[in-house]
């Protein structure tokens, strides 16, 4: 019995085998069969602009939603905001591959990673769709533009001059990044180290050469924050380009009730700090505003639909009260307007 | 009930009393186990980094293993009936963000925040309690799906919104920053939390019933044990408790969103394991998933201490619930090795 | 005939459900009945369904395994590595399968030799490799790998994406690996006791080794779609995509207890999970409504029939008081 059964499962083996292999002799090919269907409209009436966030769910994103809604509103485009709450790279992958069939004009996208969605962005252009990339950018062959809210200098100089204002006689600055796969955030913290070794505005502080991830979690960032403090006590700035861990660190470490002896500063959206600001606890926090910065992406993907603009270098993008811009080297924008939140100010802001 | 139903009655089982000090010993030392690994830790760390052995950093380290104390104290109990909570994450996160953005809008209802979360917790058990013990769907299937329900609930209800630091009630908020007798009131609250529960598992009849049915459901129901009842029971009680941390970490963060405590499961489970529950249900104590955490802790402050990249710390804390497991397997075996050679002797002597 | 039916009802109800999902996808977005782009849609899908058929031995044999993904992100890494490095395909994949496949048997030796839980090990092993993953990547991604490494994302057999064709050989040699052969039997053995399979000589370590070596060759595999499909590799590749191969493997009427499930049943939970989320995502449905269609699936499709075979259980335990009591009622005078 059991010899005829493990014969039989020789056979099955070998049938198997046999099977994968014709399979995959027979007509491979390396193009891929084409979607078909409406091509992408170009032109006019019927422009069709998607945003795709990292991941919904975060503030910061639906901030500048409310900017890409705007312009749609604007220039007479239909908006539409898509995208998955997890954090994952497949999630973002599998939401552009199913933007493509619908044919948008252009797809608005900030990458979480850059170089992974890069196939799924190409494909789209492939089939006509602009793609503009906003926040975090993605390989550069595969979006026609990318509008960078800050030249990664001058973030890196923001961030150094929110740390100033908290701590005007410098110190000891520690460093916490989401991941070691954030690009902008790698080399935030990079130019940041050259700008406290070379720049005399900076020559102030010192620098704790380790950078410490906290994956945008809240409680994490705290944690490390915490741990931070203990191992340097000379420490007197954290500096994260997280909008999640720049406030986190900030409410450790009033919790350690060492509000006014350590600071923590960097990126955050104004309504997660405000509390901190007028309270004293912090003098500073830093951002752009991420409505204006999705507005002036949504127009650019906007004027690349309808062949207003190639996306060629030196041409510019009119996007009303938020401004021209010039397209750059590489097809980058550089929207580069700091915002610095301060007990003056912190007041006006309403995201 | 009919006789088949009837577990097999092995010599070593008829005297129970024999068998139970037996699991006592064997909890004894694991429990040494946990400690003498944490001692070891502390050792070394001391040695490498001078900064580590102060009464500051043993503060700090306190602090940030409060919480993942007390959700490791809830998922205790459900791991002893033999099961997980893998939703313990979710349910933290629907507690926080849920009561403070109702509390944030109601100002009245601020007082009544630690009640809010224990209803939101009770409920969010009892719905895994009702799916594991009465529709007997395998806990990580279950748990699994709540963790997405959850998860996706607080998500639809936050629409993408924060409730900021400034919404929070004022005593919440200064709960986080207290310090009662010169340690954070977080640590005097997970300590309170953890022997509240140790001793719920030990007086209370309903806690001494998980044991005896995590370590043989059979035989639980065959000695009249209402064994869904038990189970539901334990599910309850880890979700508010889960709700009750998720509460604490939320005034802790200051801005909450609807990703908090995301992928917390898995530390909870480490600190559990780490702490000497056995995963197979029935063994463990409630003392040994909060030494855990403040493994985990310590491994944590350390490695910043030490300034370590993060990449090593994943590396550490994976040895770290290996070699724990693995100590549990070599004093289990010892004990009941040890057992059985005892009741031999008695029965030739 | 009635045994047939009765034995797959689960691929039966999945089969329906699949039906119904299509139909509401369709309804919901008018792109989904294209069938070039639902055959690029399944490839989205290829790389968790290499990792749930390389898990679903190690579940039927009683066991889970949740340090897959970070497995597969070694393989990634690890491809990407040796791609840049110039190695040929065929020496990197083989080096990257017996890597991988090292991996898994590290956590088979754990639970099958040392007796370990298999949770906890592979909990440890998720971080630790994790954890080697980034080592591997660096402080970025790897990107430029050469064309070799990344051909098979962009094939195509006719209209299907080669990967497509991949995930269904693989999903061809498990259904043929657990239904025909020495190892699947034991499998299945082991699931439902593996004290009696010992009695009866059922080499229970050696299976056990063998399935978590297996599983870990998968990931490997799947780490090699995920490069040539994304053509770069990071140490976060894949984190978190466990739970979605769990829910896809319990679906797929696995029993997470161990001794039961087809390949058949893993394959087409992947389809449906592949229809729901494909047919939501081209309607541009809000990432939180998706979350929780998938957790409400998973707990429905599994509590439901329990649920009515609970209620029924009830009615038929009841139903003799009831005529007892009925009778008495008829029995007394009015």
């Amino acid at each position: 019995m059991s010899s005829i059964t493990r014969r039989g499962s020789r056979i099955w083996k070998g049938a198997a085998a046999l099977v994968a292999g014709a399979l995959l002799l027979t007509a491979c090919s390396s193009t891929p069969p084409s979607a078909g269907g409406d091509d992408a409209a170009a032109g006019g009436e019927d422009v069709k602009i998607f945003m795709a966030p990292k991941f919904t769910g975060l503030a910061y994103f639906e901030v500048a939603r409310e900017g890409g809604e705007q312009a749609g509103e604007d220039l007479g485009f239909t908006f539409d905001y898509i995208g998955s709450d997890k954090p994952d790279a497949t999630e973002q992958i599998a939401t552009l591959t199913n933007a493509i069939p619908q044919a948008p004009s252009a797809l608005v996208v900030s990458a979480i990673d850059g170089d992974a969605v890069a196939p799924a962005l190409k494909q789209a252009r492939q089939q006509g769709i602009k793609v503009v990339t906003y926040d975090a950018d993605a390989a550069v062959d595969a979006r026609d533009l990318f509008v960078n809210q800050l030249s990664y200098e001058l973030a890196a100089q923001t961030m150094l001059d929110a740390a100033l204002l908290n701590s005007p006689e410098g110190g000891q600055v520690a460093f916490i990044s989401a991941s070691p796969s954030a690009p902008n955030h790698t080399a935030h913290v990079q130019i940041m180290k050259e700008l406290i070794d070379t720049d005399p505005k900076y020559s102030s502080f010192s620098y704790i050469d380790t950078v410490q991830f906290a994956g945008d979690d809240a409680q994490k960032s705290q944690d490390i924050a915490l741990n931070l403090i203990q191992a340097n006590p000379d420490l007197k700035v954290i500096i994260s380009s997280s909008a999640v861990s720049a406030p986190a660190a900030q409410q450790a470490i009033i919790n350690a009730g060492l509000q006014g002896k350590v600071f923590a500063t960097g990126f955050a959206l104004p309504s997660s700090v405000k509390d901190f600001i007028e309270s004293g606890a912090s003098a500073a926090f830093a951002l752009w505003d991420p409505a204006e910065l999705g507005y002036v992406a949504s127009v650019a993907a906007y004027q690349l639909a309808t062949g207003e603009i190639k996306g060629e270098e030196g041409e510019t993008i009119d996007a009303g009260d938020a401004g021209t811009y010039t397209i750059g080297k590489d097809g980058e924008i550089l929207y580069d307007k700091p915002l610095m939140f301060t007990a003056e100010n912190i007041g006006d802001y309403d995201f | 009930m009919t006789k088949t139903d009837a577990p097999p009655m092995t010599p070593g089982v008829t005297s129970r009393r024999g068998f139970a000090s037996s699991g006592a010993a064997a909890l004894r030392v694991r429990f040494l186990g946990v400690v003498v690994f944490l001692v070891l830790l502390i050792l070394v760390f001391s040695l490498l980094a001078p900064r580590f052995f102060t009464l500051d950093n043993g503060r700090s380290v306190l602090f940030t293993a409060a919480i993942l104390a007390i959700a490791a104290a809830g998922q205790t109990l459900v791991v002893l009936t033999g099961n997980l909570d893998l939703s313990v994450g979710s349910i933290m996160g629907v507690s926080a963000y849920v009561v403070f953005d109702i509390a944030g809008g109601a100002p009245a209802l601020q007082p009544l925040v630690v009640v809010l979360a224990i209803a939101i917790g009770a409920v969010l058990g009892f719905i895994n309690g009702f799916l594991v013990a009465v529709l007997e769907i395998p806990s990580i299937v279950a748990t699994l799906g709540t963790l997405s329900i959850y998860r996706g609930f607080v998500s639809v209800y936050a629409n993408a919104q924060e409730v900021t630091v400034g919404e929070l009630p004022r005593f919440m908020r200064d709960l986080a920053t207290a310090i009662w007798l010169g340690v954070p009131a977080y640590v005097w609250l997970a300590l309170v939390v953890v022997i509240l529960v140790a001793l719920a598992l030990r007086f209370l009849p309903w806690g001494r019933k998980i044991y005896a049915y995590g370590s043989n459901p059979k035989a639980a129901r065959f000695f009249g044990l209402n064994n869904a009842a038990i189970v539901l029971g334990a599910y309850v009680g880890a979700g508010i408790i889960a709700a009750l941390a998720g509460l604490l970490l939320g005034a802790q963060v200051g801005n909450i969103n609807s990703l908090l405590a995301s992928g917390i499961e898995l530390q909870v489970l480490a600190a559990v394991v780490i702490g000497g529950v056995s995963i197979w249900g029935g063994s463990g104590s409630v003392y040994g998933a909060a030494i855990g955490a403040i493994v985990l802790a310590t491994i944590n402050n350390g490695l910043v201490l030490l300034q370590v990249q993060e990449f090593y710390r994943l590396l550490i804390q994976g040895a770290a619930i290996i070699a724990a497991v693995a100590v549990d397997a070599v004093v289990q075996r010892r004990v009941l090795g040890a057992t059985s050679r005892r009741r031999v002797m008695e029965v030739t002597a | 005939m009635k045994q047939f039916i009765r034995s797959y009802a689960w691929e039966g109800t999945l089969v329906v459900l699949i039906v119904l999902a299509a139909i509401w996808s369709s309804t919901l977005s008018p792109y989904f009945l294209n069938s070039v782009n639902l055959l690029n849609s399944a490839a989205f899908f290829v790389i968790f369904a290499l990792m749930a058929f390389g898990l679903f031995p190690i579940v039927v044999q009683g066991e889970i395994d949740i340090s897959l993904a970070s497995t597969l992100a070694v393989g990634a890494v690890l491809l990407a590595n040796l791609s840049v490095a110039g190695i040929p395909l065929v020496a990197g994949l083989l080096i990257t399968l017996l890597v991988c496949a090292l991996l898994g048997a590290i956590n088979g030796i754990l639970v099958a030799v040392a007796g370990l839980p298999s949770l906890a090990v592979t909990l440890g092993t998720l971080g630790a490799y994790r954890g080697i993953a980034y080592i591997l990547a660096g402080d970025a991604g790897i990107t430029g790998l050469t064309p070799e490494y990344t051909q098979l994302g962009s094939t195509w057999v006719g209209a299907v994406p080669a990967t497509v064709v991949l995930a269904l050989v693989v999903a061809a040699g498990f259904g043929v690996l657990m239904g025909f052969t020495r190892f699947g039997r034991a499998s299945y053995a082991i699931g439902n006791s593996a004290k009696a399979s010992r009695m009866g000589g059922i080499a229970v370590i050696r299976n056990r080794v063998i399935a978590y070596a297996l599983a870990g060759a998968m990931s490997g595999l799947a780490g090699l779609v995920w490069v040539s499909q994304y053509q770069s590799a990071r140490g976060d590749n894949a984190d978190g995509s466990i739970l979605f191969v769990i829910t896809a493997v319990v679906l797929g009427g696995v029993s997470i207890k161990g001794g039961s499930g087809r390949a058949l049943g893993v394959l087409l939970s992947l389809v449906l999970l592949g229809t729901l989320q494909t047919g939501m995502k081209l309607a541009n449905v809000p990432g939180t409504s998706q979350t929780l269609v998938v957790g409400l699936l998973l707990v429905a499709s599994i509590g439901l029939p329990r649920a009515y075979q609970l209620i029924r259980a009830r009615i038929a335990a009841h139903r003799p008081a009831h005529a007892r009591t009925a009778a008495l009622e008829d029995a007394t005078p009015a």
